[in-house]
């Protein structure tokens, strides 16, 4: 059996909300949010999990993580039902929220680390030796003394990630780790999470909204739209599906001719530079590059594929998200 | 004038909001009205004058000084439990119960010896009649410590009672008004308990609330023989692991129920 095996997961939530504004009564409602969702995971894999807000990714990871039980269905990670003995299992996982706080606000961050020791009953050696080897990956040294609150957005996811690593846990749930973070703490944390992944075979599911973070990280990419998994597998045949359109951007030497041009490109200048945009499949590539040199002698070009998050809403809207 | 007119209808909207805090608001201000008024009536059926005024001030001090371990939640732990934080503390190989039972018992303990140490050396300096006495013999202090160590254990176990509270009903406020005020009555804060009639000893000195800081008081003073103290400890204890019991029980229960709001 695979490491992780989910089987026809179900949970609704019941939200009480106001008939109409001004109204005192309430109305029960009943909100599926997952409905007979279902996969698997092998150990060490780097999984992204991705779809709107409210589509059901937080209330998988609660369950899988033992916090929430489902209403029917079955998981097992590592042969453990994750809501059945929570206590023991959640030695064997990570979590990281990001934007819940783990680590003691008012206390410096090695406080915190040490009480996690505890927690977990890491014997001293391998603490030292575990902190260490996370210290030099995350670049945490000089903060260890510093006070959680004075440390920067950055500083603090990484020291979170640290904290929920130290027990070296077998899986590793990340809920937008990179939320709110400059592109270089952006960049470094997904080296770290690569370098995890890589040397401690540390399974690892991570939600997110960046587009980015899947496509630097992730091989495989699951998304789920109103409770249900819609699709599973890579991230290039996922986008290739709703990625009909490219981008070519051309600088000619003088002014071109572009009556030569089929129409509806959709063609726009900026001073010398034309744009246009055209679908591959319609109209293959090495067919337009002879068009374009028809009209005129090209200096520069570059053909650019859509912006992957106007992709990603591209998919909702057609998967009706 | 229309920002104030907004906000003023934005907040207005809230407020109904909150219909459960409302009830309990109304209920924890008519139990006020109840409770007060038993207090002035205990005060005017009981004989005040019989007690020597001392021990009235000595009472009065030692409730001031470890008033901390009464009246003090831990704000981190309520916005825990209100925003979802907790979800991390349940990722935890730890029982919660026990997790939180030691941050409470921490933070009540520290927070009083911070604050009363220093209160207490300035109350024994006070002329008598206004200051603290002195304990009434050695083994009196000592048992007062033992038993003012089993309050603090019963006192840590009551809180614990009402985090479980606030996670049934998210809004702390109304639960925990009602809580704080027994506590502070039945607890002997706002009126020393041996002021009570002696009627109504048998029962006010039986409750969990007495155990907090009456009995280690009376201990100090001397109004519990020492030939009690046994007696007197053992319902502390008693009470401690009843307490503590229903705590879990409650715990135990909640977590079974529990979700966690939002992303």
């Amino acid at each position: 059996m695979s490491y992780i095996h989910v089987q026809g997961l179900n949970k609704r939530f019941i939200v009480r909300r106001k008939r109409e504004k001004g109204s005192l009564l309430r109305e029960k409602q009943v909100i599926p949010a997952l409905r007979d969702v279902s996969f698997d995971i092998e150990e060490g894999e780097l999984v992204g999990y991705i779809g709107p807000n409210g589509a059901g990714k937080s209330t998988t990871v609660k369950i899988l993580s033992g916090i929430l039980t489902p209403d029917s269905g079955e998981a097992a990670v590592g042969g453990r039902v994750p809501w059945k003995d929570r206590k023991e299992y959640v030695k064997h996982i990570g979590v990281v929220f990001g934007q819940r706080m783990q680590l003691w606000w008012d206390v410096p961050v090695q406080d915190s680390y040490d009480l996690l020791r505890d927690i977990y009953r890491i014997p001293e050696d391998a603490y030292r030796q575990r902190l260490n080897e996370l210290t030099e990956a995350l670049d945490l040294g000089p903060l260890l003394r510093t006070p959680l609150r004075l440390l920067s957005l950055g500083q603090r996811m990484r020291a979170e990630l640290c904290g929920s690593l130290l027990h070296r846990p077998r899986l590793l749930f990340l809920d937008e780790p990179t939320i709110g973070l400059d592109a270089v703490s952006k960049l470094a944390l997904r080296d770290f999470l690569r370098w995890e992944n890589r040397e401690n075979r540390t399974t690892i599911l991570l939600t997110t909204h960046d587009m980015e973070d899947i496509a630097a990280l992730c091989p495989r990419v699951m998304v789920l739209g109103h409770g249900q998994k819609l699709y599973d597998g890579g991230l290039s045949a996922l986008l290739s599906r709703f990625d009909r359109t490219r981008t070519v951007t051309v600088r000619y030497d003088g002014e071109p001719d572009l009556s030569v041009l089929p129409a509806g490109l959709g063609i726009s200048r900026e001073g010398e530079l034309v744009r246009l945009s055209y679908e591959p499949e319609t109209l293959p590539t090495p067919d337009l590059l002879g068009l374009l040199q028809k009209a005129g002698a090209i200096r520069e070009m570059t053909v650019q594929p859509q912006n992957i998050d106007r992709l990603i809403a591209d998919m909702y809207r057609e998967m009706d998200l | 004038m229309r920002a104030y007119l907004s906000v003023f209808r934005l907040r207005r909207r809230l407020e109904t909001q909150y219909r459960g805090a409302a009830l309990g608001g109304i209920i924890c201000q008519v139990f006020f009205g109840l409770i007060l008024i038993a207090l002035y009536r205990a005060l005017y059926a009981g004989k005040p004058q019989a007690l020597p005024f001392p021990h009235v001030a000595t009472y009065v001090w030692l409730q001031q000084a470890f008033f901390r371990m009464l009246l003090a939640s831990d704000a981190d732990l309520m916005d825990k439990i209100r925003t979802g934080g907790i979800a991390c503390d349940l990722c935890r190989p730890v029982n919660l119960y026990g997790f939180y039972y030691a941050r409470i018992l921490a933070q009540k303990l520290m927070g009083s010896l911070l604050r009363g140490v220093p209160m207490l050396v300035f109350a024994a300096l006070l002329p008598e009649g206004w200051g603290i006495a002195p304990p009434a013999s050695l083994p009196a202090l000592l048992l007062s410590l033992a038993a003012l160590a089993l309050g603090l254990g019963c006192v840590s176990a009551l809180e614990n009672i009402t985090m479980a509270f606030t996670m049934r009903t998210l809004d702390f406020r109304g639960m925990q008004a009602m809580l704080n005020l027994l506590m502070m009555v039945l607890s002997g804060n706002i009126l020393p308990l041996t002021l009570f009639p002696d009627s109504w000893q048998p029962v006010i000195t039986a409750l969990p609330y007495a155990q907090l800081l009456d009995a280690p008081i009376r201990l100090y003073t001397g109004e519990y023989a020492l030939s009690r103290a046994g007696g007197i400890l053992l319902i502390q204890a008693a009470w401690t692991a009843a307490l503590i019991l229903l705590g879990l029980a409650m715990w135990h229960k909640n977590q079974r129920r529990m979700i966690i709001q939002g992303g």
